[in-house]
């Protein structure tokens, strides 16, 4: 550990590789807690960003984090009645060794100054979710993470672990109340699929035009695994940064869906990488980025194959809603092997008045042609997305639509 | 009350005219044929009576059912019951044929008719693919067409459904002509260049010859693919107007 501390301490200056870089030392950080009933004054708050991405307090939560306070009590037995754990990170570091032996194994401390920072000063809040081998956990598990206030840094550190053979639903939103001026979040995912096990990541983002975001995530995908993640991000930000990685084993495979709907003058800067690392290991990349005002989305992806008979295709597509804004496309296809298949496409376009005009001559208002042309272009099948999930995606489809339109 | 009625109708597209005062009439059911060479405004024609932007009526008018249509927006005329089959319907990228579909037939209630319409024009394969995103000839025709008819139409106007396309698909297509026709009481006016498709559909009511931005001459479509076969388009022009 005393090594890691090493690591992060000498990479408090190191920017990202990507978005711009921020000035940390202007963010406060409160004392990190392990609460337990959420205060009334606090409700409220949480309620109103809730649903902006889409969920409701009766959702089965497995870990509430606002701020730096930590809430997890509610869902525990329904839980723990399929052997399941869910706990805060700071509580399972001293409960389980496997904890210890997972968190910070994935993503090193001295990635960049935001990995530095959580190590050092994050408290190890976040949630950690154990699956054991052999289950089909039927319900999702619902985490929340919801900044209230303006000068302060949000730090996460989250872990999950599949086991061999169990199917598990991860849903997270993340979010501010409306029209929160700044603030930083900065989370840690650290995620392991166990050999032919399923996980489905869902992260349903809604932030403000003055907060930084910057999240940080791997996955490590066994032999025969499956990793599913489903980002969608509708809101205005500031900037936001984020490139997960997974590194597939043998006949692992994932599929990574990115839905970025940019506003305002926000940074966003997301992508993700899968690293074909076994034989027969597969990667689908798709993004679906819509700009608007004066927005920058740059989408990146990248396929690196390593091994024989690894296939990977990444789709990537923009739609630019006025002229100030801007879609950057970087799609990225590395191989070292011969047998392996890798292909991209990517698009960036306007809605086309011929377009609208054909949909008019069907019947359509001009309103109801944009919305139908939006609404289509942002909808991502992910048959593997439990069906509670995919309504919460359908609800913000909505919202990105209606806002995209008026 | 008349069904449609196009009365002396000028119309042109930036500033050429194109077409020069055409007359026609469509009674309830009947299926119209318009026939003439390229470049002389048969699609133009279709396109003023939806009311497309890119036309701009000059003089004359539309009358549908008895109501003035002449500037109302294209949605306007379509909820009344007019829809246009294009000749080259536009790509949407990243957007599903099903979604389309969908859309379309909820709007128009129907649904019921969806899965049969799916069928008969063979498109289910289709349905998940980028709408008319890299689609052959015939699965374009076949795509539109469906989409024109789940709109359950008074009128159907068909821009050259037969072009372009493979003898099986023109099968499909007389079909759900026929579909149309006899089970939603859909109302036809094709534009067609090789008068292929008329095999398929049975009777025809009407055939036009659209010359020079007018229409020359009207009668059977046996008796007029005939003087076109022996005198060409402009022959029968002169025929006619010798006649005159």
């Amino acid at each position: 550990m005393n090594e890691l501390r090493d690591r992060a301490l000498k990479a408090l200056r190191k920017p990202a590789k990507y978005g711009p870089d921020l000035n940390l030392d202007k963010f406060e950080v409160d004392k990190p807690v392990v609460g337990g009933e959420l205060p009334r004054e606090v409700a409220s708050n949480v309620e109103k960003a809730f649903t902006r991405v889409g969920l409701s307090t009766t959702s089965p939560l497995g870990y509430l984090q606002v701020n730096e306070e930590a809430y997890y009590s509610a869902f525990q037995k329904v839980f723990s009645k399929y052997g399941v754990k869910v706990y805060p990170l700071k509580i399972a570091l001293e409960k389980f060794s496997l904890a210890r032996e997972l968190a910070w194994s994935l993503i090193p401390p001295d990635t960049d100054k935001y990995t530095a920072k959580a190590f050092l000063e994050g408290g190890e809040l976040g949630y950690f979710v154990y699956v054991p081998p052999g289950v089909n956990l039927p319900i999702p598990v619902y985490t929340c993470l919801v900044l209230t206030s303006e000068k302060k840094v949000q730090y996460t550190h989250n872990v999950v672990y599949v086991d061999r053979g169990s199917v598990a639903h991860v849903v997270t939103g993340c979010s501010v109340p409306h029209g929160l001026k700044g603030g930083l979040h900065i989370g840690i995912s650290e995620f392991f699929v166990g050999e032919n096990a399923k996980l489905t990541f869902s992260m349903l983002h809604a932030w403000s035009s003055g907060v930084h975001v910057r999240p940080r995530t791997a996955v490590k995908v066994k032999e025969g695994g499956e990793y599913l993640s489903y980002y969608v991000i509708y809101s205005p930000v500031a900037s936001l940064q984020s490139y997960p990685i997974v590194y597939l084993n043998g006949r692992a495979s994932t599929q990574m869906v990115s839905i970025v709907a940019g506003e305002g003058k926000g940074i966003y800067d997301v992508g993700g990488k899968a690293v074909l690392e076994g034989v027969e290991s597969s990667a689908e990349i798709i993004s679906r980025v819509m700009a608007k005002d004066n927005s920058i989305i740059y989408s990146r992806s990248e396929i690196e194959a390593l091994e024989e008979d690894s296939r990977g295709h990444i789709e990537c597509l923009g739609l630019l809603l006025n002229e100030n804004a801007n879609i950057k496309t970087i799609p990225v296809l590395s191989s070292k092997v011969p047998g392996a298949q890798l292909t991209h496409e990517a698009a960036i376009g306007m809605i086309a008045d011929k377009q609208i005009e054909y949909l008019m001559s069907k019947g359509f208002s001009e309103e109801e042609a944009r919305a139908l042309i939006l609404k289509g272009f942002i909808s991502v099948e992910a048959p593997k997305i439990p069906r509670t999930v995919k309504r919460e995606i359908d609800r913000l489809v909505k919202i990105i639509v209606e806002k995209a339109v008026g | 009350m008349e069904f449609l009625v196009v009365e002396n109708l000028v119309a042109g597209i930036n500033s050429t005219v194109v077409l020069k005062g055409v007359n026609l009439e469509i009674n309830r059911g009947e299926i119209h044929v318009i026939v003439g060479p390229n470049a002389v405004g048969k699609s133009t024609l279709l396109a003023a009576i939806m009311g497309l932007s890119h036309v701009k009526i000059l003089k004359g008018k539309i009358v549908f059912e008895g109501k003035d249509i002449t500037n109302l927006k294209p949605f306007e005329r379509a909820r009344l019951g007019i829809s246009l089959g294009y000749q080259i319907p536009p790509e949407f990228r990243g957007v599903k044929l099903r979604t389309l579909v969908e859309e379309v037939a909820g709007k128009y209630g129907c649904m019921k008719y969806m899965d049969t319409l799916i069928d008969f024009l063979d498109l289910r394969d289709l349905l998940d693919r980028e709408a008319f995103r890299g689609f052959s000839g015939g699965e374009r025709k076949r795509a539109e067409l469906l989409l024109t008819f789940l709109q359950k139409p008074k009128l159907a106007m068909l821009d050259e459904p037969d072009s372009g396309v493979d003898i099986e698909s023109i099968k499909l297509i007389g079909e759900a002509i026929k579909f149309a026709k006899n089970e939603l009481n859909t109302s036809i006016l094709l534009v067609t260049h090789t008068g292929e498709i008329l095999r398929e559909i049975g009777r025809i009511d009407s055939t036009h010859v659209l010359y020079d931005g007018r229409i020359v001459y009207s009668g059977s479509s046996e008796e007029i693919f005939e003087k076109i076969r022996k005198h060409g388009f402009k022959g029968v022009v002169e025929v006619e107007r010798v006649k005159g």
